[in-house]
């Protein structure tokens, strides 16, 4: 492709940035790739956008600003040229405000660094190409897993924004825990209560498709065209076609049978919280043993649950259902003895008050634990070490009500093999980004609402429902997806079908093709495939592109081409004398990291380059060899904090591994691996972004010229000969 | 209840990977040594039912075939007198017998009708040949009289023998008391203190000069010293092998003070129990110290193996072995003089034998007569013409003719004397005395195998039972020969007879012959397989479908056999063969249908087993048994690193997860890909090399060990045992040109075996 000159609007941001603007317009002037160099007072104001909208028809679309941060004047610049119907996809900024302007005190200093970073941009913007909006119809369909309370809640909230909804049920009824429990906090209504209203909606929304007795084996497909294979209850497999999915199987209770302290399984008289809940919401509150009248109830708080063995974490439910329950048997058998033995008490929220309320009703709490059961003449004994009294003591009891840790349900795992989701530790399913993508899942068209993430209280999982459902509505957009495609493009004349892609993806976008075709007359009986990449699906991370052997792959907003020539024209000048730091930053956490740093004035030295990339993982080891071709000192990443990459969850991992791999082969080659290294960046900690790069600057300057420098580059081929 | 098995952890069992398992199974069931079961066992009862109720249509019709056909064949055989042209008497006499056992298990009136036919037939044969005997007295009475005298004067030769080791055995006792007594002495001492027990058990060793035994102690005292081995090894080594050896020396002590000794003779004299001794025999017997040279009662007679065998012993032996074969061929009161020579020459060789070594000079002069004697007696007989009107005599004297006349016979006794007097094309010469010995055993072992070849001529087929009745030659012998004279295409197997198998030589038979041979033994076969089918299907057990399958194939060859006998050129009962053909090839399918459901009752086998498995055959085999090859071959995979993206592709398509890609990166490879592979790489992936080339300061000499797996890189590893080589990762590898693996197939199950040890 030929490289297309631009034009660039320089900002002066009101003549507050202290650059020397005169020496920067004609040394802009003079750069290869430049059409025009304008400098203006007010780009982010309307003469200044209208000035965009003049200088993008001059140059079709071809325009770099190099202003302030491209987070706070790109969404302005976009509303503006959208509202007048001219397309803003090819424009490219460049940040010498925050990144230059605030940040270096020696103005020769920063305006030779912004001139650099704006040659560097207008290389990028040389190849840029014109990205339109894309249409695709999918069916609104989507399908919700599970029939509990957030299951039937999402299904409700999904047909009211218009979809059909099929809500499937591995029992014979909907309703799920909740049905069972006899007193919801802080309601004061009891789990059938809360569901009546929900299960008659349901029932007559002729929109919700009911299906029960049904397990869901394994889904194939990506969103908008997901098949879900499934055994019906006559136990044939069937297959249902569906855009989204709603995975909101819930948690199972704990059933300590290994521990043998409890005696569980063994004897009658001992059971779990829940099925203390299923008796008393049943009305049948007696001693399963031989149905005698209870006086004397243990409750037994954390079994499972903050243990090593088993559960290692507090399962957050029981102290509020063990309370729940000790107050409803006080309720129906007012002289009984409730002890609930404790490690912590944990009622958060407005639970605090039923546990207020169950100290004034006389329920004894104990700290300690329980070390043995045993059975004496029809009557069941436990002795229980108080920790607070230091001693034993030994207690009849007619029941012995163990608060059971709360795992993920069954087949978790296993559904996540097809269904792409990422598990936690504790077997339940990782929701995408903590903080702000709770319920998406590591695939796109996947959410997970209620128990399944996390224990949940009821109306907890009831909201997380609701916002499933809205995160599905986000993406299937009723049906008809109408945006700019922006993402991974395939040229599959390019691809060799190393599957790379698909197994990296983040998101599990790129779908391995088998070229069936191709295969018959094949001579030597190659399996072939071929990725194929829905840009509509795509998060724009990158991670393909960085790993794809042949450049099949590549983000149409950001090139191979695009990217090397930018290195290149960044460090035109970098050499043993002018040792430059090139630091690519991601587009995430990074981008707000320096901004910070930038608002805050906080100083780094200006040797620095900053190249933006939408992703950590967008970095390939090419990229960061080629750095070092062109003259870099060191190189850095700055990416997001473990486990907070916002694309995926995995792009910065990538990053890593490339940045690893780097050093070792740098290392390899007779150079210093330091140089390239990369740096977790949190936007609450912009001391972060200083500390790494004042390192890696004084890195350069102690490991002192580069091969590249002093040519020794390449020498290995004189010594082999 | 469901909560455990996902929080706990329990330890997992050690157990072999069920892959590995699978794959071990299969090639058990390759190399036959494991059907597969494909239903459970609660299901075998069902299965057996079904069998029934499929097979119950056919069986009448199978199990009423031969009865059919007999009866047709009887017909034409009477039709047609085929019998007169039988002129082959073994052919006679086998089909008679075969009748005569098929007549016992089942009654049939064709069968016994056609039995009496062929009797006939053979009667008629004999009296023709007793009217052509020609008959002829020689007395032999007066020379074998003369036997007598020899004999009794060696007899007093060995009594003196005897009594010499008695008195050397005599005084060899109290040699032997001090010994047992000091070696119990040392015994007890073992336990308290290992060390000077050991020391005393090296002087008694070097009492017995027992060889091993004192290298062992040496060897167990330098392992203790070296620290090689600790000190409960020590005691039990002390305790066990090393008293052993010692119990071994003086055994060996005994043997050759005292003579040859049983078991418990020998338990007595050392006063130690009859199964330490045992124990420390078998050892010895390996070794090659002890054999065994006659029995005492029951009890076998041990004695020290001699260097040298005395001459005196191996000419008797060959004396009890001509005259044995007289004794057959005499009658009258000769047999009995001769039977009884033959008995007190037997019982002298055995005596030499125990006494092993003995003074041989004494013995020389009577026994030379004796040899002298033999011979005469032996040449009389061979000359003689008798009205013997047994097969015997004749036989034995044409054996003696056949062996002689046989060319490569009559070449060495031509050219043994020569190659002693003179030398050999290459210079060398050879002993007389070896020449000797070879030409006795050489002689032996041809008048035995002429003998043989003769007997089955005559009389057709035998077996190696039918063969030691008649010649008196041990069994071990008989079968040593015919596999020889199998080997060298002097014989055939003609079939089995009660287990044993019978041994033909190469016949000419004609076409009336063949008829009656065949059709006879099919009876035979026919009436056992019936009498079995009948008894099985009455009551059906999963243990006894392989007899099902197997008196079913019965049927099924003996139909296809019937159907080329031809009796004066036409096939008898035509019709009845092809109604049944397809009623019992199906009742066989079915049943194997079923043998292959039910789970197998053979032996586990040993992975030693596998050792010899020809893999490609075997494999061959279960494509053609099962309709599918699971396992395609052992492989293993060449991988090209400048070819290689990386990318996985061969490891997740593997279906036996044999293929890994190590975090391994084999980076001096980087730098001699040739211009001409990197243009043929992936753009990026050619640019990446590019780059890392130009950056090179110098080129690395080590591989680079990854901490983590990198997308993009490493090094593929090949299980060679998980491979069953079905190519798919060559066959997915996206590298260029052809990809970065190639596979070449492997077909050492040993070296796989080798795997499955190290590491399960």
């Amino acid at each position: 492709m030929d490289d297309n000159k631009s034009a660039a609007l320089i900002c002066t941001c009101g003549k507050q940035l202290q650059l020397k603007y005169d020496f920067l317009e004609t040394q802009v002037s003079k750069m290869n790739l430049v059409a025009s160099a304008t400098v203006h007072d007010f780009v982010c104001q309307e003469e200044g956008l209208a000035k965009i909208a003049e200088t993008l028809k001059a140059n079709d679309g071809h325009l770099v600003i190099a202003a302030c941060s491209s987070q706070k004047i790109q969404p302005r610049i976009d509303q503006y040229l959208k509202s007048h119907d001219i397309d803003s996809t090819q424009i490219q900024y460049v940040n010498i405000r925050e990144h230059s302007a605030w940040v270096h005190k020696d103005i020769d200093e920063a305006t030779k660094k912004s001139a650099d970073m704006i040659r560097g941009t207008l290389a990028r913007s040389a190849k840029a190409v014109k990205r339109s909006v894309e249409q695709k119809e999918v069916s609104p369909h989507v399908t919700v897993i599970g029939g509990g309370i957030a299951g039937i809640e999402s299904a409700l909230s999904l047909s009211n924004l218009g979809y059909k909804v099929v809500l499937l049920e591995i029992k014979d009824e909907l309703g799920g825990h909740v049905q069972s429990l006899p007193v919801v906090a802080p309601t004061g209504k009891s789990g059938k209560e809360i569901l009546s209203g929900r299960l008659e909606a349901i029932k007559n929304d002729k929109d919700i498709t009911i299906m029960t007795k049904v397990r869901v084996k394994f889904v194939s497909g990506e969103q908008g065209n997901f098949s879900i294979h499934y055994l019906s209850d006559d136990d044939e497999e069937k297959t249902l076609n569906t855009s989204a999915i709603v995975l909101a199987t819930g948690f199972k209770e704990f059933k300590p049978t290994s521990m043998e302290e409890y005696r569980y399984g063994k004897n009658p008289d001992v059971i779990t919280q829940f099925e203390l809940s299923c008796m008393l919401s049943e009305g049948k509150l007696a001693r399963p043993s031989d149905g005698a009248p209870i006086k004397e109830v243990v409750m037994v708080q954390c079994v499972g649950s903050r243990s090593e063995d088993y559960k290692k974490d507090c399962s957050k439910l029981c102290c509020t259902f063990a309370i729940d329950n000790s107050l409803e048997i006080l309720e129906r058998i007012p002289d009984a003895t409730v002890r609930i033995v404790y490690m912590d008490i944990r009622v958060p929220f407005e639970n605090e008050m039923i546990y207020k309320e169950s100290r004034e009703k006389g329920v004894d709490y104990i700290r300690g634990r329980v070390s043995m059961t045993w059975e004496h003449e029809g009557k069941t004994y436990v002795r229980i070490y108080d920790s607070l009294l230091d001693k034993y003591l030994d207690i009849p009891v007619d029941l012995l009500v163990l608060s059971s840790a709360i795992l993920p349900s069954d087949g978790t795992l296993e559904l996540s093999e097809t269904l792409g989701y990422a598990v936690e530790d504790d077997g339940h399913v990782k929701e995408l980004y903590g903080k702000l993508r709770r319920n998406e899942t590591r695939r796109r068209g996947v959410v997970a609402v209620g128990g399944i993430t996390r224990p949940q209280f009821v109306f907890e999982a009831i909201t997380d429902a609701q916002a499933g459902a809205l995160v599905i509505h986000n993406e299937l957009q009723g049906g008809t997806i109408h945006t700019v495609a922006r993402g991974a493009v395939l040229n599959v004349d390019d691809c060799v079908g190393c599957s790379l892609c698909a197994q990296q993806c983040p998101r599990g976008v790129p779908l391995m093709i088998e070229q069936t075709e191709a295969e018959e007359s094949d001579e030597e009986q190659k399996i072939l495939f071929k990725a194929a990449i829905d840009t509509l699906n795509c998060h724009a991370c990158g991670v393909c592109q960085s790993l794809c052997p042949s450049g099949a792959t590549q983000l149409n907003f950001l090139s191979n081409d695009q990217l090397w020539s930018e290195i290149d024209a960044v460090l035109e000048g970098a050499g043993p004398e002018n040792p430059i730091t090139l630091c690519f930053y991601c587009e995430e956490c990074s981008v707000s990291t320096i901004d910070i740093v930038g608002t805050r004035r906080m100083e780094y030295p200006a040797s620095t380059r900053l190249i933006p990339v939408p992703c950590a993982g967008r970095v390939s080891i090419i990229d960061i060899l080629k750095a070092f071709e062109h003259g870099a000192s060191t190189v850095m990443i700055a990416a997001c904090e473990k486990d907070r990459c916002h694309i995926g969850g995995t792009g910065n991992e990538i990053a890593q591994v490339q940045v690893d791999v780097a050093r070792d082969i740098l290392n390899a080659i007779g150079w210093k691996g330091e140089r390239v290294d990369m740096f977790r960046m949190f936007s609450a900690e912009p001391e972060r972004f200083t500390k790494a790069v004042n390192e890696m600057v004084k890195r350069a300057k102690d490991l002192g010229p580069t091969p590249v420098h002093d040519g020794t580059a390449g020498k290995w081929r004189e010594m082999s000969e | 209840m469901e909560g455990d098995e996902r929080v706990s952890h329990a330890t997992p069992e050690k157990v072999i990977a069920p892959k590995r398992q699978r794959m071990l199974d299969m090639v058990l069931a390759l190399s036959g040594l494991k059907e597969e079961s494909t239903i459970p066992l609660s299901k075998v009862k069902d299965e057996l039912e079904n069998l029934k109720k499929e097979l119950a249509p056919l069986t009448d019709a199978i199990i009423a075939f031969p009865d059919s056909y007999f009866e047709k064949f009887l017909e034409s055989v009477k039709k047609s007198n085929i019998a007169a042209e039988i002129n082959d008497r073994g052919v006679l006499k086998e089909s008679i017998s075969n009748l005569e056992q098929a007549l016992s298990t089942a009654d049939s009136v064709s069968l016994k009708a056609l039995n009496k036919i062929l009797t006939d037939a053979l009667n008629r044969m004999t009296e023709v040949e007793e009217h052509h005997d020609v008959s002829a007295d020689i007395d032999l009475a007066s020379t074998i009289s003369t036997l007598s005298d020899f004999i009794s004067e060696i007899e007093l030769i060995t009594d003196e023998f005897e009594k010499a080791a008695e008195t050397e055995a005599d005084s060899a006792r109290s040699e032997l008391v001090t010994l047992a007594e000091s070696l119990k002495e040392t015994q007890e001492k073992i336990e308290k203190d290992p060390d000077a027990a050991l020391d005393e058990l090296q002087k008694l060793g070097s009492q017995t000069r027992y060889g091993p035994g004192l290298r062992s102690i040496a060897q167990v005292k330098r392992g203790k010293r070296e620290g090689r081995i600790d000190d409960a090894q020590f005691n039990r080594l002390v305790k066990e092998n090393l008293l052993t050896e010692i119990n071994r020396g003086v055994i060996l002590f005994i043997l050759s003070k005292m003579g040859s000794k049983t078991v418990v003779q020998i338990g007595e004299l050392m006063q130690t129990p009859p199964q330490t001794i045992q124990n420390a025999l078998v050892t010895m017997i390996q070794r090659g110290e002890v054999e065994m040279v006659g029995l005492d009662g029951d009890a076998p007679v041990f004695s020290r193996v001699l260097t040298e065998t005395p001459n005196a012993t191996l000419l008797m032996k060959r004396i009890v072995q001509q005259v044995r074969g007289m004794v057959k061929s005499l009658e009258g009161e000769t047999t009995e003089t001769m039977k009884e020579a033959l008995g007190r020459l037997q019982t002298l060789l055995e005596r030499l034998k125990i006494l092993g070594a003995y003074n041989e000079a004494l013995l020389s002069d009577s026994i030379n007569k004796l040899r002298e004697a033999v011979d005469s007696v032996t040449e009389s007989v061979l000359t003689a013409q008798t009205t013997d009107d047994a097969d015997n005599l004749k036989l034995l004297i044409s054996a003696g003719l056949e062996a002689f006349a046989r060319f490569r016979l009559k070449i060495t006794l031509e050219k043994g004397p020569s190659l002693v007097s003179g030398t050999n094309v290459y210079g060398e010469k050879l002993d007389p005395e070896v020449y000797k010995n070879m030409m006795d055993t050489y002689l032996d072992n041809e008048l035995e195998r002429g003998t043989i070849l003769i007997l089955i001529r005559e009389l057709g087929a035998l077996t190696v039972h039918d063969l030691a009745e008649r010649t008196n030659i041990p069994s071990d012998r008989i079968l040593r020969h015919l596999l020889r004279m199998k080997r060298d295409e002097l014989l055939i197997i003609a079939g089995e007879n009660h287990g044993y198998i019978l041994y033909d030589v190469p016949r000419t038979l004609s076409e009336a012959e063949i008829s009656i041979q065949t059709t006879s033994d099919l009876a035979l076969h026919l009436s056992a397989a019936r009498e079995e089918l009948q008894r099985i299907l009455s009551d059906l057990k999963a243990s006894d479908i392989g007899k099902l399958a197997n008196s079913l194939e019965v049927f099924s060859k003996a139909r296809d056999k019937l159907t080329s006998v031809r009796v004066q050129g036409t096939v008898i009962d035509e019709t009845t063969l092809n109604d049944v053909e397809d009623k019992i090839r199906s009742a066989v399918l079915l049943t194997y249908r079923t043998r292959a459901k039910i789970p197998s009752t053979r032996p586990k086998v040993t992975i030693e087993d596998l050792l010899d498995i020809d893999v490609p055959s075997v494999l061959d085999e279960y494509r053609s048994q099962m309709g599918y090859a699971p396992l395609l071959g052992f492989g293993t995979i060449e991988w090209e690193q400048s070819k290689c993206l990386g990318c996985k592709s061969c490891e997740i398509t593997c279906p036996e997860h044999a293929i890994e890609l190590k975090p391994r990166i084999e980076i001096p490879k980087f730098f001699e890909i040739s211009d001409d592979a990197l243009s043929q790489l992936p753009s990026n992936r050619s640019l990446f090399y590019r780059t890392v080339q130009n950056l090179a300061k110098i080129k690395p000499s080590n591989e680079l060990i990854l901490e983590k797996e990198a997308p993009g890189f490493g090094t593929v590893e090949v299980d060679l045992w998980l491979c069953v080589a079905c190519r798919t990762c060559v066959r997915r590898c996206p590298g260029p040109e052809g990809g970065a693996l190639e596979l070449e197939l492997k077909w050492s199950l040993p070296e796989v075996v080798k795997h499955i040890t190290s590491t399960s």
